[in-house]
């Protein structure tokens, strides 16, 4: 996220909380944020929130729909008002003393029960100084709580733009061994690389050999690093005569530069097919 | 271990549940290298005592979730020698552990370093039988900073290391866990490597390791393809475990396995090994498990206690019968 869109989505996740919570609720947000002792009443809040907010999807009117639209934040529309309002406290702490700041969070997160701890992660676009998250972030890549992984995995741009390539395909990998949406990680695509190719290639080889199938998306990782070798691969998962399975590649392929790849994909006359109708793409996997 | 499931799923794999019939392996002995019985309860004891088991490992691993203090890993390390031997002591089977910090919380390396400190207190114990479970998970410096370091201890105390191989990235991962054992002097025949599957297995075996296979519904090893495997490598230095703990798993995966191995044609002799001789040839290099021993603890007083403590709690009686619709 910009830097300079701080302000422009402070603005509007402010407006949304105000407008999803009693005037009762209002007026503690407001003592919090405005004590003297900030970060110490931020913290207690955090735990509190649910108890003065509950946990009802947030409604948004049009104005509201616009701005997060504009900040590039649309994917928080439908967060429950408790998550929205932890995220809200924590993106309130004072940013000045980084050393204060980080030791409050980090606190939060050692205490974490798992909603918490979704709001903690998904807290992480709205912290400052982003760098010093990143070990954090790391961390909840470990997690096996399902929740807990969706709020660093879906719809957060954090990882993508602030993980080193080690943790970033630790966690592709992992959303795929969970199950995750993968359609809804952020900078799937920018952040391709050849090591996550071949070792997603790998995963493949594992879920043949335990015949288990191979999620199409996968393929997509793959597509810009097809060489000699991992040619070879595709050959293999083509030859399972799995129809989602093959398309996948077939796209894959399509996406290359490799030509040899290409000419073998036109032997299938059915992939050959679906390729020239030009309706496949990565959002029908 | 691990992670999302649902009912709906495991039921269109592995279709209604069906009861085990154990009566294919009667009478025989197994040797569970590898269960987390912290996270089991004393019916997984009972169960397991009637289906053959006469001996586990049980592990050191991570409870779910981080430990956040040096404490919680000396209580954890001393639960395992003390109150869950004992526990397990009062249903005829005797408890090894090994002892080791697992390679997710490697990743906390201020915590990491104060548990190397005291790891010396745990491993020298009795019936400590290796170093484990030790390796990577996601394949972090750290975690290879801390498995480097535990092979340094194994080798100074002449203990068997037991290592978990990744879930992720399974196959270089256990590459990579083997060519650090060799780089540091160990014998492979001093290392089990653990959680193989078809694309590690040769490798492993054609290296002098011991390969350990872990049969847990839907992200491990199956139990068709673990007959398949021993079909193919032969019983050989290979063992196999159930590995189960707080996820969907099965503590009976030993004796299931071995009554399948029967089934589909495998010799008693093959399944002896692999269900119970091999793992005690490989962990008895520890001087720290003689067969003997199972034979003791069959003479169980479930009246026993443990500093106090019994696991019959207000009025039970020592054994309930499982055969019975009634439970009263």
């Amino acid at each position: 996220m910009k830097r300079d869109d701080t302000m422009a989505i402070q603005e509007a996740l402010s407006a949304i909380v105000k407008s999803n919570v009693s005037a009762d609720s209002q007026n503690w947000l407001e003592s919090v944020i405005q004590s003297a002792d900030q970060s110490n009443k931020i913290s207690q809040a955090f735990v509190m929130v649910p108890r003065k907010t509950g946990k009802s999807v947030i409604q948004l009117n049009e104005a509201q729909k616009v701005s997060i639209a504009a900040a590039g934040i649309s994917y928080i529309s439908n967060w429950t008002i408790d998550r929205l309002c932890r995220v809200w406290l924590l993106s309130n702490l004072n940013a000045a003393d980084q050393e204060k700041l980080y030791a409050t969070v980090d606190r939060l997160f050692l205490s974490a029960e798992m909603s918490e701890a979704v709001a903690l992660y998904s807290a992480l676009p709205f912290l400052a100084h982003p760098e010093i998250w990143v070990k954090r972030c790391a961390e909840g890549i470990r997690s096996n709580i399902g929740s807990v992984l969706e709020a660093i995995m879906e719809n957060n741009p954090y990882p993508s733009e602030n993980l080193d390539d080690a943790a970033w395909n630790q966690l592709v990998l992992k959303a795929f061994f969970t199950e995750k949406d993968i359609r809804h990680i952020v900078g799937l695509d920018e952040r391709a690389n050849l090591e996550l190719a071949l070792t997603l290639i790998d995963y493949a080889n594992e879920r043949w050999a335990a015949g288990r199938k191979v999620h199409p998306q996968l393929w997509r990782l793959v597509g810009k690093f097809i060489n000699a070798e991992i040619f070879e691969h595709l050959k293999v998962g083509l030859m399972h005569y799995d129809q989602i399975e093959q398309r996948a590649i077939a796209l894959a392929v399509a996406q290359s530069d490799y030509q040899p790849a290409k000419d073998y994909i036109h032997t299938f006359p059915e992939l050959k097919l679906a390729l020239s109708e030009g309706n496949l793409n990565w959002d029908s996997f | 271990m691990c992670c999302s499931s649902s009912i709906e799923r495991d039921k269109a794999l592995m279709g209604e549940p069906e009861a085990f019939d154990i009566s294919a392996v009667k009478g025989m002995k197994f040797f569970d290298p590898h269960v987390h019985m912290t996270s089991r309860t004393t019916d997984d004891y009972q169960a397991m005592a009637d289906a053959g088991v006469v001996a586990l490992i049980e592990p050191a691993f991570w409870l779910g979730q981080p430990r956040t203090g040096l404490d919680s890993f000396r209580d954890y390390y001393s639960s395992l020698i003390g109150w869950e031997r004992f526990r397990s002591s009062q249903f005829g089977i005797k408890h090894y552990c090994t002892i080791g910090l697992n390679s997710r919380e490697a990743n906390n390396e201020s915590l990491a370093e104060q548990v190397m400190e005291i790891l010396p207190l745990f491993v020298y114990k009795e019936g400590v039988v290796g170093i484990g479970e030790i390796g990577f998970d996601d394949q972090t410096a750290a975690e290879e900073k801390y498995y480097r370091l535990q092979l340094e201890l194994a080798k100074e105390a002449g203990l068997p290391i037991q290592v978990h191989t990744p879930h992720r990235d399974k196959k270089k991962g256990t590459q990579r866990s083997m060519d650090i054992a060799l780089e540091h002097g160990l014998d492979p025949y001093s290392v089990i490597i653990d959680h193989n599957n078809e694309e590690t297995v040769k490798e492993v075996l054609d290296r002098g390791f011991w390969a350990a296979f872990t049969i847990y519904p839907f992200t491990k090893m199956g139990n068709e393809r673990m007959v398949e495997i021993v079909k193919q490598y032969g019983p050989e230095r290979i063992m196999v475990n159930s590995a189960a703990d707080w996820g969907i798993s099965d503590p009976l995966a030993v004796p299931k396995t071995a009554a399948l191995m029967k089934m589909r044609g495998l010799s008693d002799q093959d399944i002896e090994l692999v269900t119970y001789r091999n793992a005690i040839t490989a962990f008895a290099q520890s001087g720290q498990l003689d067969e003997a021993d199972f034979n003791a603890q069959k003479n169980v007083d479930l009246t026993e206690k443990f500093e106090g403590n019994t696991i019959l709690r207000g009025g039970q009686q020592p054994r309930t019968d499982k055969s019975s619709i009634i439970i009263s």
